[in-house]
């Protein structure tokens, strides 16, 4: 931005701005989403390591991709769209959040070439367009359909495939199933995710987590009298309430006068009555069980004692909610009016001992939706890395269920779609030959960074791979790498199983994503306000900088406030960035 | 995090604040980790066993804490390090699941890491060498229930249990009354203990702890110990067949909660109010004398005015009784918490035998006594000793020790100590080793390394020679086939822990492995850290 010719230049920028555009900035960007992936390609597969995130103020001990990309805060404008991708598969199927980055850095690493060698982008894009295009195809002709009496054994392969990552990997045929089981309950249209709680007991050993078919939660804030109260019913009935039972004053800002001493013991009578007359109602329906959102004080706490009944307050709003599903009760919002049918009921309620916390456990309800995982560990990063995992599990067999499809893992199902392109590849005339077979090539990352994180020579086993793949077309299909002792092996047959929808959706959003950043040829980057707030206008007007309206509009301000000639320094430098910029 | 430079030589940002993330990547990362995890159980190390010594730790505030528990060594230190607070967790899940092994499972732990880090050096896999780990865990369990014994006890043979508490206790510093302590501690877990159901609620044990005296007067009330006084120096000081009424109202006017104002216009008004707040406590106490009470206690406080009367009234009181404390009254006798005074009834009263104040020495000290509660599990361990450490380290060793006869009531299979245990799983697992193929063989060889690590600390800490020792225990066992063989700490003359009665549950041990592993697995599975600011 400097006058050259002799001709004034047009300046449409702030001083600062960063530009770039063309070729360098299309390299540029693709260097940038390689280093992101470098980041997280060690995760990946069954050998994947971990990492550990400190922010500052808070550890994070991951393996989960979604988790790292979000935790790592990345600020590269076109990498940040790896993060994104990363998070949709995450929202969308849960796992492969780690692929979908490689899978996308992979692809802009295998058509860099082309672009530096002159290539259009335009063009790759319609070829990688299309590419993805064949390859969701193609993985959509492979799925294996659901068999109405393997489903549950089909989808434990599924959650366990999900686990074989995570820390908690080794601990499978205990977590498998009790995922399956606890989405498995959930009714045919699975919306409601809230409706399996994941609950978290630091200490104690990993094995003895357990899946409470109903709702546990822990033991809320009590007072005096709580452990006089009856804790455990047979058939109770359900009262969950959305009101503070407490003795205080009605309204905040509300005054009573008294004149006359009299009536002093009648003000504090009113008081007791209208706690008393809330306390009856709930009571009187016959509820045996009393929850609320809100604080239930301790003379609540002592007459529900005395009565008999169980109550906790301040229950978190989603254990509310989840109560409310799984007994059919209904919240409300006051003690009037509550009548049968808002009050709900289960089999069994217990108050029971969970390592060193106490838990109330709703079972036998009367709708099965509900699930409760009660996890414990050794350690606090331990539970929260297992839930993460768990919820990675409970997605993958969620979304199986929806799509009653999957595929082989341990990178089969990327070989045999990379040959599927491979062979395609040969149709087309021109330059998309060559992208589509970088494309086929860019898919081959999934098998060798599996290969790689294990130990393994790579490139061994993706010969080995290629030629499997290649000359036994229908019986090699599902060869993948065999991460437990080298070497290739039938995923298939192994029971490394993926749900379709989950290698869909990464293959999709890869190849947008990698479409998407081959299409920006030009990044503007304003420059950060450094003082904020300070002199903001008479700065701008004195770098030459600015847009073109704000430009006339500080000039206007500038003329009018006389600043020009009031500072000399900012004056002079007014003046420069008007004539000379 | 250093910059990235393009072809083109120019820097890109990638992440925020690039230059302020540090990051430590592949073998480095998982050597600084280890590094880190090891210098948290070289601390520990010496704490170990019997003659283990302990840490006195200065806090912020300049208390000090003299002890030898693995789990409090920790929590005060105030470790930093991410890694390292793995291991604090790792002790403290251990003290609050089984209470007792806390040093062990952090030695143990270190212990595996070490050996860890050697096959690193050698090019295993991380992970490889964390499966290794799973794999030998899961036969040194089995050869611990293999070897394990059951003990039988019944409420009137409590010998087995006071020993077993006896070996927990060794380590500690009030080892010279563990007898006593022993005993306190197993009668205080069988009175509360439901051995039906075999279900041990800790919360129906207190403790209250007072500096002076000597450990030996450390005794166990069968009832509730409140650190109150009675409100006023002249009341009765012993209360015989107690009827008492639990209150949770002050003994004043009552107050609405609402915002109120008193206009008070004339001098008659203003009698009239005093003469009704006369009337409030005549008729409080009045309600309390109807309801037959003879025993007031009262969450709040109340004022001169309402003390005088009950001493004129003959009702003694103890006020400022916390929520906790009162519910706990209320559970022993029987009592109905009462919430304001009209409601006070007859058969809302707890009943109970007696109630005492005792005094301490020649302290002002005093203390509330409440025994032969209708409900009688409730009990109270009064912890004397000569100053305030050793009160508070003499209630954690109890804690301890109470936890391990819990542990026996839920389950009464034990494994011999001084490293007897452990001495036979490293044999059995590294026999296992033998015959598995491939590189985990080396996994599981370093994990039945790691168990040696135990009696090797075991007898480093009783000043034996602890390689000597350990070869000569090892081939002992190996003789005679006796699992039963450990480290004679205490220079007895037999090797054998079940002739020296050292026993410890065997759940907690299982436990311990089985942490001690898991969080191995967790500290070998990060290749990576990222970090902002410094991260060392």
């Amino acid at each position: 931005m400097g006058p050259s010719m002799g001709r004034p230049g047009i300046i449409l920028l702030r001083e600062g701005t960063d530009t770039s555009q063309g070729k360098p900035q299309l390299i540029s960007n693709i260097n940038a989403c390689q280093a992101v992936a470098e980041a997280v390609k060690t995760t990946l597969g069954p050998r994947g390591m971990d990492k550990l995130v400190f922010d500052g103020r808070k550890v994070t001990i991951s393996n989960d991709g979604a988790t790292i990309m979000a935790l790592l805060e990345i600020a590269h404008p076109a990498a940040k769209t790896l993060v994104d991708i990363s998070m949709s598969q995450d929202a969308e199927v849960g796992d492969g959040t780690t692929s979908v980055v490689l899978l996308a850095a992979e692809m802009l690493k295998q058509v860099k070439e082309f672009v530096e060698a002159g290539v259009h982008p335009q063009v790759l894009i319609r070829y990688m367009r299309q590419s993805a295009k064949l390859a969701v195809e193609t993985v959509k002709k492979l799925a294996v359909p659901f068999e109405g009496e393997k489903g549950k054994e089909m989808l434990l392969k599924c959650a366990g495939t999900a686990l074989n990552s995570k820390l908690i990997s080794s601990h499978q045929d205990l977590f498998a199933p009790m995922v399956v089981e606890a989405v498995s309950g959930l009714k045919s249209d699975l919306s409601d995710l809230n409706l399996i709680a994941v609950k978290k007991v630091p200490g104690g050993e990993v094995r003895s987590s357990f899946l409470v078919k109903g709702v546990a939660f822990k033991k809320t804030f009590s007072y005096a009298g709580h452990e006089q109260m009856t804790k455990k019913f047979i058939n109770p009935k359900i009262l969950l309430l959305n009101v503070e039972l407490e003795l205080k004053s009605e309204k905040e800002n509300a005054e009573v006068r008294i004149t006359d001493p009299d009536q002093y013991q009648s003000i504090v009578d009113a008081e007791w009555n209208v706690i008393y007359e809330k306390l009856d109602k709930c009571v009187d329906c016959g509820a045996n069980i009393v929850l609320s959102k809100l604080p239930i004080g301790d003379l609540a706490t002592q007459y529900f004692a005395d009565k008999g009944l169980f109550c906790a307050g301040r229950v978190d709003v989603g254990d509310m909610v989840r109560v409310g599903k799984a007994t059919g009760a209904v919240i409300q919002t006051s003690t009037n009016g509550i009548n049968a049918e808002v009050i709900g009921n289960c089999g069994m309620f217990e108050e029971k001992q969970i390592g060193d916390e106490r838990f109330n456990l709703f079972t036998e309800c009367v709708s099965k939706e509900t699930a409760t995982i009660v996890l414990r560990g050794g350690s606090e990063q331990f539970i929260e890395e297992s839930h993460r995992s768990m919820h990675d599990a409970i997605m993958v067999v969620k979304r199986s269920l929806k799509s009653q499809a999957i595929v082989a893992g341990g990178g089969a199902v990327e070989m045999e779609v990379a040959k599927v392109l491979r062979e395609e590849s040969l149709k087309i005339e021109g330059k998309g030959q060559l992208v589509m077979q970088s494309f086929a090539r860019a898919l081959e990352i999934v098998p060798r960074q599996l290969a790689d994180n294990a130990g393994y020579d790579a490139t061994d086993i993706l010969n080995a791979l290629r030629k499997k793949h290649f000359h036994e077309q229908e019986g090699g299909k599902w060869f993948g790498v065999n991460i437990a002792e080298g070497g290739i092996c039938d995923t298939y047959e192994s029971g490394v199983w993926e749900p379709s929808i989950n290698k869909i959706n990464s293959l999709a959003a890869a190849g947008e994503a990698a479409c998407v950043i081959l299409s920006i040829d030009e990044t503007v980057r304003n420059p950060k306000s450094e003082q904020p707030g300070a002199q903001p206008q008479a700065q701008q007007g004195r770098q030459g900088g600015g847009g073109m309206s704000g430009m006339m509009g500080n000039a206007m301000d500038i003329a009018n406030n006389g600043a020009r000639r009031g500072k000399l320094g900012h004056g002079v430098n007014y003046m420069k960035g008007r004539g000379g910029g | 995090m250093s910059m990235v430079y393009d072809e083109y030589g120019r820097p890109f940002i990638i992440l925020k604040e690039q230059q302020a993330k540090a990051r430590v990547k592949g073998l480095e990362a998982q050597k600084s980790n280890i590094l880190a995890a090891k210098s948290v159980s070289s601390v520990l190390r010496t704490s170990l066993g019997p003659k283990g010594m302990d840490k006195m730790l200065v806090d912020p505030d300049g208390d000090v804490t003299i002890t030898n528990d693995g789990a409090t060594i920790l929590e005060r230190m105030e470790v930093q390090h991410q890694v390292a607070k793995l291991l604090v967790e790792l002790s403290q899940s251990q003290d609050n699941e089984i209470g007792d092994g806390t040093t062990g499972v952090v030695v143990l732990a270190g212990a595996l890491l070490a050996q860890a880090e050697k096959l690193l050096d050698r090019g295993i896999h991380p992970v490889r060498v964390a499966e290794g780990y799973e794999a030998a865990c899961k036969v040194a369990l089995d050869t611990l229930s293999q070897i394990g014994d059951t003990v039988e006890f019944t409420k009137d043979n409590t010998e087995p249990l006071v020993t077993t508490a006896e070996t927990t206790l060794n380590s500690k510093i009030i080892n010279v009354n563990r007898r006593k302590m022993a005993e306190i501690a197993v009668n205080a877990v069988l009175s509360v203990a439901d051995l039906e159901r075999k279900d041990v609620n800790f919360d129906m044990i207190k403790m209250e702890g007072k500096p002076g005296g000597r450990l030996e007067d450390t005794e166990l009330v069968q009832g509730i110990v409140l650190d109150k006084e009675m409100s006023h120096p002249q009341m009765a000081k012993t209360v015989k067949d107690v009827k008492c009424a639990l209150l949770t109202c002050p003994f004043e006017p009552p107050k609405p909660k609402t915002k109120h104002k008193l206009d008070i216009t004339s001098k008659d008004a203003y009698d009239k109010l005093y003469e009704h707040e006369q009337a409030y406590f005549t008729k409080m106490i009045q309600q309390v004398k109807d309801s037959g009470a003879n025993l007031v206690i009262c969450q709040w406080g109340f004022d001169d005015e309402a003390n005088h009367l009950l001493l004129q009234n003959k009702l003694p009181a103890i006020r400022w009784v916390g929520g906790v404390e009162l519910e706990l009254i209320a559970l022993a006798t029987g009592a109905r918490i009462i919430p304001r005074f009209s409601e006070l009834s007859a058969d809302k009263l707890g009943t109970c035998g007696q109630v005492r104040e005792i005094a301490f020495g020649t302290t002002k000290e005093k203390m509330v006594v409440i025994e032969d509660c209708k409900n009688s599990s409730a009990v109270t361990c009064v912890v004397r000793g000569g100053n305030k450490m050793i009160v508070d380290e003499a209630k954690r060793s109890l804690h301890d020790a109470m936890c391990v006869v819990r542990n026996l009531v839920k389950d009464n299979r034990v494994v011999y100590g001084g490293g007897s245990a452990e001495i036979a799983c490293s044999m059995a697992v590294s026999k296992h080793a033998d015959s598995v193929m491939g590189t985990d063989q080396y996994a599981i060889r370093a994990f039945a390394d790691a168990l040696d690590d135990i009696p090797l600390a075991l007898a480093e800490n009783c000043g034996l020679s602890p390689i000597e020792e350990l070869a000569n225990v090892k081939s002992k066992q190996l003789a005679e086939n006796n699992p039963f063989l450990g480290v004679d700490c205490n220079q007895s003359g037999t090797n054998n822990m079940k002739d020296q009665g050292v026993f410890e549950t065997l759940i907690g041990k299982q436990q311990q492995l089985l942490l001690a592993t898991q969080v191995v697995k967790m500290v070998l599975k990060i290749d990576d850290v990222i970090s902002m600011g410094n991260y060392q």
